[in-house]
């Protein structure tokens, strides 16, 4: 890929919470029209459909696999249809996939869709599924592991390893709700957070309280690829990805080459390598669009980013720099504990949030005159992370 | 206050299949581990080529690729590198075990593991803790290592 090469020209997203008479094919047709209709051109011109796989598995993922997507959304010149999934990673790797595609020049327009129905499981198997998503079903699930006890673990090491507290990584999910107070989609947006709230809430894996946890939520979200050539003459405003860095650490988070969790995988070089290849610097970031998946997650990657000193981020987020209309604005649409985590659409949702920001179209949310952001993803038991700049201009 | 298996069971009506710990399920390269741990001894597997130790198993060693490798007996030593203690939302088996630990320990020979760490002040936690390993006979075929404090 070089730089620019590729653009998004539009985006669409549903409501995200609980809405179990939605079904996961409603919130895809939904999203995908949204998408067409926002990047402002016709279905028949899109040439391939790829979605991402429905976490916990269903209908909706045969019905994929077997091209039903195309065929209902009636993208009746679509080529090639594909299912990516790398957990929370998908929003990735299926987007290295659209870009192959268009490469190909087999067509220069991808539609690409996100969507997730939780409520139809009960808790128990939800909470079943995610102890064994994140943990070896040979080495870690006979002793009691959980997604929320991986996550508490690695904080635990990650405050015991630099001077973060509790209290700021308390801090980070006020700021995320904030964000997400301005979000009409997201499914915590009427009531804000304190500190104190959130370090009162019932205690779910020391130090991780419950409002330090994820909850569940369904949704969706699409957007539309294009070659950078079509975006310039269809779309008054297309955002343009500049560069991408990736790596992958482990599967078990017991294999992962570190000696402490200061952090868990080296992402200083990893988006330094992002910021080099887009030829600028943290200090053209207008937002970081972080996806830690928990919010002490988010601090270790901010840690990294080149705005503060590795072990500070608890403290620039605590100062409020990083809320609405501070210096440094982070994951604008509240991430999981904002959005409600969708499985693999939490990484969609921020990079469709993204776009908007770039676009001009995020709404309450938008950062005045913002033109480069730096945004990651990663999944499995933190096994990975994939940096993204994205521009709605081409630096030189 | 931890709450018995039965009273768990009676108050959220769940059958003894809903309640059966998730064992061990290994795979052909693993199963000298827990063949081991059967007879209360931790064995790590050693690549023959390269010396290294690597758990998890798996059919190739993930430095060299050789395929000739020796299971060792383990000094049964760690130290603790990162826990958690559980205290609630825990799939049903485990919820009679509330508050438990689970941790990352760091095995003297460099490896990592998951485990629990048991027979602990669970205020006394703190990274880089000596550990040794003890075992709990969990089911007539399973026996899990697990770690507790070196006593003094």
């Amino acid at each position: 890929m070089s730089k620019g090469e590729f653009a998004v020209i539009g985006t669409g997203e549903v409501p995200c919470g609980r809405y179990p008479e939605r079904s996961e094919f409603e919130i895809a047709y939904q999203v995908a029209k949204l998408a067409i209709q926002d990047a402002g051109i016709d279905k028949d011109e899109i040439g391939a459909v790829v979605g991402a796989a429905h976490i916990m598995g269903g209908d909706y993922n045969t019905e994929m696999f077997f091209g039903r997507l195309p065929e209902a959304i009636g993208a009746r010149n679509c080529k090639i249809t594909a299912c990516t999934i790398s957990g929370g990673a998908s929003s990735f790797s299926i987007r290295k996939t659209v870009e192959g595609i268009l490469a190909s020049g087999e067509t220069d327009t991808v539609l690409v869709i996100h969507a997730q129905r939780f409520s139809q499981f009960t808790p128990n198997e939800l909470v079943t599924f995610f102890a064994t998503a994140g943990a070896d079903q040979e080495w870690d699930v006979p002793y009691g592991m959980t997604y929320n006890a991986l996550a508490a673990m690695v904080t635990e090491a990650y405050l015991a390893a630099t001077q973060t507290t509790i209290e700021q990584v308390a801090a980070a999910c006020v700021t995320l709700r904030k964000w997400a107070m301005l979000q009409p989609n997201a499914m915590f947006n009427s009531k804000e957070l304190s500190v104190e709230e959130v370090l009162g809430s019932r205690m779910v894996a020391y130090p991780l309280t419950s409002l330090m946890c994820n909850v569940l939520a369904d949704g969706g979200s699409a957007y539309v690829m294009t070659t950078a050539e079509k975006a310039r003459r269809v779309c008054p405003k297309p955002v343009y990805v500049l560069s991408d860095a990736s790596v992958y650490s482990h599967r078990s988070i017991t294999s992962a080459k570190v000696k402490d969790f200061s952090e868990i995988m080296p992402f200083g070089p990893l988006a330094n390598r992002a910021y080099e290849r887009a030829g600028v610097g943290p200090e053209d970031m207008d937002i970081f669009e972080i996806y830690g998946s928990y919010p002490s997650i988010i601090l270790m990657i901010l840690d990294h980013l080149g705005i503060t000193e590795p072990g500070t981020a608890g403290k620039l987020v605590a100062s409020g720099k990083c809320d609405p209309g501070g210096p440094y604005p982070i994951t604008t649409n509240g991430e999981a504990m904002g959005m409600g985590h969708t499985g693999t659409g939490v990484g969609f949702g921020v990079f469709v949030e993204s776009v908007r920001q770039l676009q001009g179209k995020a709404g309450r949310a938008q950062v005045e005159g913002a033109r480069f952001l730096i945004e990651n993803c990663g999944g499995g038991a933190f096994m990975d992370c994939h940096f993204t700049v994205l521009g709605n201009e081409v630096p030189a | 206050m931890k709450q018995s298996v039965k009273d768990i069971q009676q108050k959220l009506g769940l059958s003894d299949e809903d309640v059966a710990k998730p064992l061990p399920k290994p795979t052909q390269w693993s199963e000298p581990f827990w063949e081991a741990a059967r007879e209360h001894r931790l064995v790590l597997r050693r690549c023959d080529v390269c010396g290294t130790y690597q758990h998890p198993p798996y059919p190739s060693c993930e430095v060299c690729y050789g395929e000739e490798f020796s299971w060792v007996e383990a000094a049964g030593r760690a130290t603790l590198f990162a826990y958690t203690v559980n205290h609630s939302s825990v799939p049903y088996p485990f919820l009679a075990d509330l508050p438990y630990v689970t941790a990352i320990v760091e095995l003297t020979e460099g490896v990592r593991m998951i485990s629990n760490i048991v027979e602990c002040d669970h205020d006394a936690l703190r990274n880089g803790m000596e550990l040794e390993v003890v075992f709990a006979d969990v089911s007539e075929e399973w026996t899990l290592p697990q770690w507790k404090p070196v006593s003094e």
